[in-house]
């Protein structure tokens, strides 16, 4: 316990010693949770999460006597994923304020997926946990999933629907209260541009439209914090810049209904364009985490800092194998 | 629960707009018009023979409901283990193939909701087929004069052997994203309760199961066909009742386990 999973330039674990310190593999980051704990919706005790990690500097404070900060958007403390023998995903803590638009860059298969299906409740731990909103996500299952929007990897959509009767089935598994229905997906097909299709079936649209009505879906229920996964991948420059002023939009909403962002992307570019801050995946852990601008600072470009966190990632690997 | 409606809702406006559902309908009405006929036609060449015969004391015992609709329910039944996996394959396994898994399983709905919801959908379809078969025994009323209470408790009968059914055909389709194997291990799961009173007879003959003891009756007791019979007969007894609650209720338990998996690898 007591590691911070914080790779940043001053950070120990890039000297000597510390490094090795973490190659250790923390296989128990937290002590062990019953199985049925593990399960949603299986357990509705109240179980203190461990506190994450403090991102430094950060505004919020959590308050004293081990009540749950409920003013981060998002608090993931040790998340990790097993897969048979593989680490899919390992010891993977962060916090994100409420408003912040964060992206998880990473290669290919680096665990960007799965760490956010954790986050989204799809799938549960092997250790770990995290707080969506102040809610815990064995505990408080169904609290989590509501205050989160997600887009999958591929949009979940029903072919065979129109776009709005889609829309009117998503609003009422997510609990938009039925006088605020109308209301609330007509204000989903105008932000995401999506009012001249609304009758269309889905399986007519281009893929640019499908890509927007998935994230129509996810902002439907106005949650406090979205989950993107590849939100422009496959799409065409002009699709991809109509879909990124839309997020831009989403966390510029005004106060009242400001979201918080996380989308993963192995595009730079969009990391730049939209984010305020990096968490970078490389083989299942946290290689990286550090406000844009800071990386930025020394005049560096982007693709110069993660081809060298990578790189130096990947030799340590090597040298753990030989 | 209150997330059910919404699920078994877009499920049927699903399945109404799929080819599948239109496919096991048609087949399903000229099935039933076919055997209908057939019985019909069946019914009356016996009579003629018995008339022949001067066989007037077995001609007295003659009736439209046991003569004509209990073989019609009886071959229904049997179109029914074909055409319920026909409809019960996507009802899980569709989610999947739509990644549309993730959407529901991220929302805050409780696996109950999901699989009760999909069962709903299911029970609604297999009501207007029971609808469409109940049309047959409808015109015996016009031309004849069948028991009310008999003619009823038939189509009773083939309605709840097919929500059980149904609960089997969603279990088949909790555990793949391919509709194909879902259709067809609900219908091998189906092919072997419909033999299960043929392998207690082998037993009770053969003494293989220790002449035909407990485990023949065990084996008859989970088969569908005896308590079919039974409500068909117009035996409406509270064990066959139970059978036909505890059935779907234990493959529905066994579906959601299926879906809650998900989560378990």
């Amino acid at each position: 316990m007591g590691e911070v999973c914080r790779l940043g330039n001053a950070s120990p674990e890039t000297g000597g010693e510390g490094l090795w310190v973490r190659l250790r593999k923390p296989r128990r980051i937290m002590s062990p949770r019953p199985w049925k704990d593990r399960h949603p919706g299986m357990s509705l005790e109240q179980k203190p999460l461990p506190r994450a990690a403090d991102p430094g500097g950060g505004a919020v404070v959590s308050e004293p006597g081990g009540t749950p900060a409920t003013s981060w958007a998002i608090e993931a403390a040790g998340l990790s994923k097993r897969y048979g023998d593989r680490w899919a995903v390992e010891d993977i803590t962060f916090s994100i304020r409420p408003g912040e638009v964060v992206g998880f860059l990473g290669p290919n298969g680096a665990g960007k997926t799965t760490t956010m299906r954790m986050l989204t409740g799809f799938l549960p731990p092997t250790e770990g946990s995290a707080r969506i909103a102040g809610h815990d996500i064995f505990d408080a299952s169904l609290a989590a999933r509501r205050s989160v929007g997600y887009l999958p990897e591929s949009p979940p959509l029903y072919p065979e629907m129109t776009v709005e009767s889609y829309l009117r089935f998503v609003a009422r598994i997510r609990d938009v209260p039925r006088t605020h229905r109308r209301e609330a997906i007509d204000e989903a097909l105008e932000r995401c541009a999506l009012v001249e299709v609304r009758a269309q079936v889905i399986s007519s649209l281009s893929r640019g439209f499908r890509q927007r009505v998935g994230i129509a879906q996810a902002i439907l229920a106005e949650p406090p914090v979205l989950v993107l996964d590849e939100p422009t991948v496959g799409l065409d420059p002009l699709q991809v810049r109509e879909i990124r002023t839309l997020i831009t939009g989403l966390a510029e909403g005004g106060a009242a209904r400001r979201q918080t962002v996380v989308l993963s992307t192995h595009v730079l570019r969009e990391v730049e364009a939209l984010c305020q801050r990096v968490i970078l995946i490389d083989r299942g852990r946290k290689a990286l985490d550090a406000p844009i601008e800071e990386l930025t600072a020394g005049g560096r470009s982007l693709e110069d800092v993660f081809a060298q966190v990578v790189s130096a990632d990947a030799s340590v690997a090597k040298g753990r194998v030989s | 629960m209150r997330h059910v409606g919404a699920i078994a809702g877009r499920e049927l406006r699903s399945l109404f707009v799929s080819p599948v559902a239109y496919v096991v309908l048609t087949l399903w009405s000229v099935l039933a018009g076919f055997f209908f006929l057939s019985e019909v036609i069946q019914f009356g060449n016996q009579v003629e023979q018995l008339q022949e015969l001067g066989a007037f004391d077995e001609l007295r015992d003659w009736n439209l409901n046991d003569h004509l609709l209990m073989p019609f329910f009886g071959t229904m039944w049997i179109v029914l283990v074909f055409a319920i996996p026909g409809i019960s394959m996507g009802l899980l396994a569709g989610e999947k193939a739509n990644r549309t898994e993730e959407l529901l399983l991220t929302s805050p709905l409780s696996i109950w909701e999901i699989v009760v919801g999909k069962y709903l959908a299911g029970a609604s379809f297999v009501f207007v087929m029971t609808l469409i078969v109940a049309f047959y025994p409808a015109l015996l009323f016009v031309y004849g004069d069948p028991e009310v209470g008999k003619t009823l408790a038939g189509i009773l009968g083939l309605f709840l052997v097919s929500l059980s059914y149904v609960a089997v055909g969603l279990f088949a389709s909790s555990l793949t994203r391919n509709y194909l194997v879902a259709f067809f291990v609900a219908f091998g799961i189906l092919l072997t309760l419909m033999m299960l009173p043929f392998i207690a007879e082998l037993g009770a003959s053969g003494d293989t199961f220790g002449g035909g003891g407990a485990v023949a009756s065990t084996l008859r007791w989970i088969s569908t066909a005896g308590h079919f019979e039974q409500i068909a007969k117009g035996w409406i007894d509270s064990g066959d009742l139970f059978y036909f609650f505890a059935f779907p209720l234990a493959f529905l338990v066994l579906a959601k386990t299926a879906v809650e998996s998900v989560r378990w690898r």
